[in-house]
C-alpha cells in the first residue's frame, strides 16, 4: 500500500515537473513576467514621477506596500491566469503531445491535478517574487513600511483571485481544445465585467449583479460618496486580498453603494446612495462566489478531460 | 500460448464511418506481430483504443491480460507505445523528456540514470540528449519517439508505422533493434502499410482492411493460404505432341494446356523450375521463344487489396 502511494506521488510529481518546465520556458510566460515586473516598478516609481512633475519632494509612506496591494491587481491576475493556463490542456491537444503523455501509466485525473498544481506553484513563485520585490522597493523608495505581516494575506488573496480566472481559462480550454479560445473566451468575460459592467453599474444602479460574476465586481465607498471624499472599495473576486487587508486594519468599515443620477434642469450628476453593508459581508460574498465558480468550472473541466478522446 | 493483446469484436466508429469493425485480434507473447493494412485500414485507431486514447463503441479488449476499460493506467504500466509520427514537447530536452516519462512509469532514480543514456544511444541520439526537442529534425523526433517507447523495459512494445519519416539506414537500425528486443523476450506489435517491412521482421501477421480482419497467422501460413501454385507460360516454336507428353511426365507438373503456340503449365511446386521446363522442351525438339513465371504471391494479394481500396475511395 505504501509502495503504491509513493509510486502515485512520484508519477504525480513527474507531471508537475513536466508542466512547470513547460510553463517557465514559454515565451508568453516570460513576457508576462517582464510586464508584471515593469508594472511593479512603475507603481514604485509613481511618487517620484509625480514629484518630478510638481516639484514637490517625495514623502515617506509607511503604508505604501500594503495600500498598493503589493502592486498586484485585476489585469495582472487575469493575464497571469491566461499565460499559465491557456496551454494546460489545449496546447497538448493542439501540438499532439497529449498522445504520448496519456499513453503513460497515469490516470487522467492525475495528469489534470498535476497540471493545475504546476500552474499554482508557478503563480505562487511569481507572486512571491513580485511581492518581495515590492516590499524591498517600497522600503528603498518610501522608507520603513508598516503592516508587513499582512503581506501574506495579499499573496493569498492574489492567488485566490487568479484561481477563478484559471478555472475559467481552463474551462474554455478543455471545452474547445483550442488555446486561442482558452484566451479569448475569458478575455471577453474580463472586458465585459471590467468595462461594460462598470458603465452598467454607474448608470443603472444594478451593480449588485457584478458581485456574482468573477472580476472587479461592484464599487462601493466607505465614509461618504466620492464627492465627499469616500474611500473606494471594489467588492469583486479580484479584490479579495485588498479587502482582507482592509478588514484587518478597519474591521468596522461599512460599504455604501451609489447610483449616479443626472437630475434637474442643470443636468448635474448626483450620487444617490442605494444600500450599505459591512465589509465582512463583502469579503464573505466574494469568497463564496469565488469558491462556487472555482468548484463548478474545475469539476466540468475535469470531467471533460477525463472523457476526452484523443483522435488527433 | 499466452495472448498479450486480445480483442473481442472490437468496434470503433467516427460518426458514420466504421474505422474498426468487430475486430478479433490476437497477439501472442514473444512474437513480432505485424499489423498490416493500407492507409486508412484502421490500424492506428485500433492501437489508440488499446492504449486508452480512444473509447471503443462496442466489444472488449485485453492487454497483458487486463481489460482495457477506460482510464485504467495500470493496463499501460508494462506497455511501450510509439505513436504514428510522434509529437513530443518541444520545450524539453531529450534527456529531460525520457527522465520525466521514466518517472511516470515509476522508475527509480538509478534506473533512469542507467536507461536514459542507454536508450538515447540505442536510437542514435547519444550526443543530442541535451538539445531541446524543438531543435530536432523529424527523423530525430521519430527516434526519440522510439526511445520513449522502450523505457522501463516494457513487456509489450506497440510501434505505429515506425519507419515513417526515417531514412533507409534508420529503417534498418529499427529492424535490427526489433529483432534484438524480440530475442530478449519483448513482444512487438508493429503496424505498417508496407508488406516488405512486415515480411522482414515479423513472425506473425494480421492483415486488416477497412476495419475488418482479412487474415491472420504466421507469415508462412498466410502465404500458403493466399498463394496458389505457380504457373509457367511458354511460347514454343515447333510445338508437338511429344513435347506436351514430356512436360506432363515431369514430377512437378500438374497440368499442361495449349492455345496456339502458347502452353500454360500448372505446377505443384512454388520452386522456380523454369530451367528444367526449358530443358525438357529442348530435348523434345521444341524451341523456347518466351517464358513467364506466374502466380499469386502475398505481394499480389496485398496489392489487390490496395487496388480495391483506391478504386473505392
Ligand atoms: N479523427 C478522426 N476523425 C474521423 N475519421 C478518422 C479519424 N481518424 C481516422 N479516421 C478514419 O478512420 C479510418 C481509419 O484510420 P486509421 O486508423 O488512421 O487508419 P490506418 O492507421 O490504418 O492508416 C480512416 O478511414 C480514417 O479516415
Ligand atoms: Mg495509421
Amino acid at each position: 500500500m505504501s509502495g503504491r502511494n509513493t509510486s502515485w506521488l512520484m508519477k504525480f510529481l513527474a507531471i508537475v515537473r513536466y508542466e512547470i518546465l513547460w510553463n517557465i520556458r514559454k515565451k508568453k510566460f516570460i513576457g508576462m513576467f517582464i510586464v508584471a515586473f515593469a508594472l511593479a516598478t512603475l507603481t514604485l516609481a509613481g511618487g517620484y514621477i509625480t514629484s518630478a512633475i510638481t516639484g514637490e519632494p517625495v514623502d515617506a509612506d509607511p503604508e505604501f506596500v500594503i495600500s498598493s496591494n503589493a502592486g498586484l491587481g485585476g489585469l495582472v491576475f487575469f493575464l497571469f491566469a491566461v499565460v499559465t493556463t491557456m496551454n494546460v490542456i489545449s496546447a497538448e491537444f493542439e501540438s499532439g503531445t497529449i498522445t504520448p503523455l496519456l499513453a503513460k501509466p497515469l490516470s487522467r485525473t492525475t495528469v489534470f491535478l498535476g497540471k493545475l498544481l504546476a500552474a499554482f506553484l508557478t503563480l505562487l513563485a511569481t507572486y512571491s517574487f513580485l511581492i518581495i520585490y515590492m516590499a524591498i522597493g517600497s522600503f528603498v523608495a518610501y522608507g520603513p513600511q508598516t503592516n508587513l505581516h499582512l503581506i501574506p494575506l495579499s499573496l493569498l488573496g492574489a492567488l485566490f483571485s487568479t484561481l477563478i480566472w484559471i478555472s475559467i481559462v481552463l474551462l474554455f480550454g478543455t471545452l474547445s481544445k483550442s488555446s486561442l479560445m482558452a484566451a479569448l473566451g475569458p478575455f471577453g468575460i474580463w472586458i465585459g465585467t471590467t468595462i461594460i459592467g462598470q458603465i452598467l453599474q454607474a448608470l443603472s444602479g444594478q451593480g449588485w449583479i457584478l458581485n456574482y460574476i468573477p472580476g472587479v465586481g461592484n464599487f462601493g465607498y466607505v465614509d461618504g460618496s466620492p464627492l465627499e471624499g469616500g474611500f473606494p472599495v471594489s467588492t469583486g473576486t479580484d479584490s479579495i486580498g485588498a479587502n482582507l487587508v482592509n478588514y484587518i486594519l478597519h474591521p468596522a468599515w461599512e460599504v455604501t453603494y451609489y447610483k449616479i443620477d443626472i437630475e434637474g434642469p442643470a443636468q448635474i450628476p448626483s450620487w444617490v446612495p442605494l444600500s450599505t453593508e459591512p465589509l465582512s459581508n463583502v469579503i464573505l460574498t466574494s469568497i463564496a462566489v469565488a469558491v462556487v465558480y472555482f468548484i463548478v468550472f474545475f469539476a466540468v473541466s475535469w470531467y471533460v478531460f477525463k472523457h476526452a478522446q484523443v483522435a488527433e | 500460448m499466452v495472448a498479450v493483446i486480445e480483442t473481442n469484436s472490437l468496434t470503433k466508429t467516427y460518426g458514420s464511418l466504421v474505422a474498426v469493425n468487430k475486430l478479433n485480434l490476437k497477439v501472442e507473447k514473444n512474437t513480432i506481430h505485424g499489423f498490416l493494412g493500407p492507409n486508412g485500414a484502421g490500424k492506428s485507431t485500433t492501437i489508440k483504443v488499446l492504449i486508452g486514447l480512444l473509447k471503443a463503441d462496442s466489444g472488449s479488449a485485453k492487454i497483458l491480460g487486463q481489460e482495457i476499460g477506460w482510464d485504467r493506467p495500470e493496463t499501460r504500466a508494462h506497455v511501450g507505445y510509439m505513436p504514428e509520427l510522434p509529437k513530443l514537447p518541444k520545450h524539453l530536452k531529450g534527456t529531460e523528456l525520457l527522465d520525466i516519462y521514466g518517472r511516470m512509469y515509476g522508475m527509480t532514480e538509478a534506473e533512469r540514470a542507467k536507461q536514459v543514456p542507454e536508450l538515447l544511444d540505442v536510437v542514435g541520439l547519444g550526443d543530442r540528449g541535451t538539445d531541446l526537442i524543438g531543435q530536432y529534425s523529424k527523423g530525430m523526433q521519430q527516434r526519440l519517439g522510439l526511445a520513449q517507447a522502450l523505457l522501463n523495459a516494457p513487456e509489450l512494445v506497440i510501434l505505429d508505422e515506425p519507419s515513417l519519416g526515417l531514412d533507409p539506414v534508420g529503417m534498418v537500425e529499427v529492424r535490427d533493434l526489433m529483432k534484438k528486443l524480440a530475442k530478449q523476450g519483448t513482444t512487438i506489435f508493429l503496424s505498417s502499410h508496407l508488406l516488405h517491412e512486415v515480411q522482414q521482421v515479423c513472425t506473425q501477421v494480421t492483415i486488416i482492411n477497412r476495419g475488418v480482419e482479412v487474415t491472420s497467422g504466421s507469415l508462412e501460413e498466410i502465404s500458403s493460404r493466399v498463394e496458389g501454385p505457380l504457373k509457367i507460360e511458354v511460347e514454343v516454336n515447333n510445338l508437338s505432341k511429344p513435347i506436351l507428353e514430356k512436360l506432363e511426365a515431369l514430377p512437378f507438373v500438374d497440368n499442361v494446356s495449349r492455345s496456339g503456340k502458347k502452353l500454360l503449365i500448372e505446377l505443384t511446386t512454388r520452386d522456380d523450375v523454369r530451367s528444367e521446363v526449358s530443358q525438357a522442351i529442348t530435348n523434345a525438339g521444341g524451341v523456347v521463344v518466351a517464358m513467364n513465371l506466374k502466380g499469386e504471391s502475398l505481394e499480389d494479394v496485398f496489392i489487390d487489396l490496395l487496388g480495391t481500396r483506391e478504386k473505392e475511395s
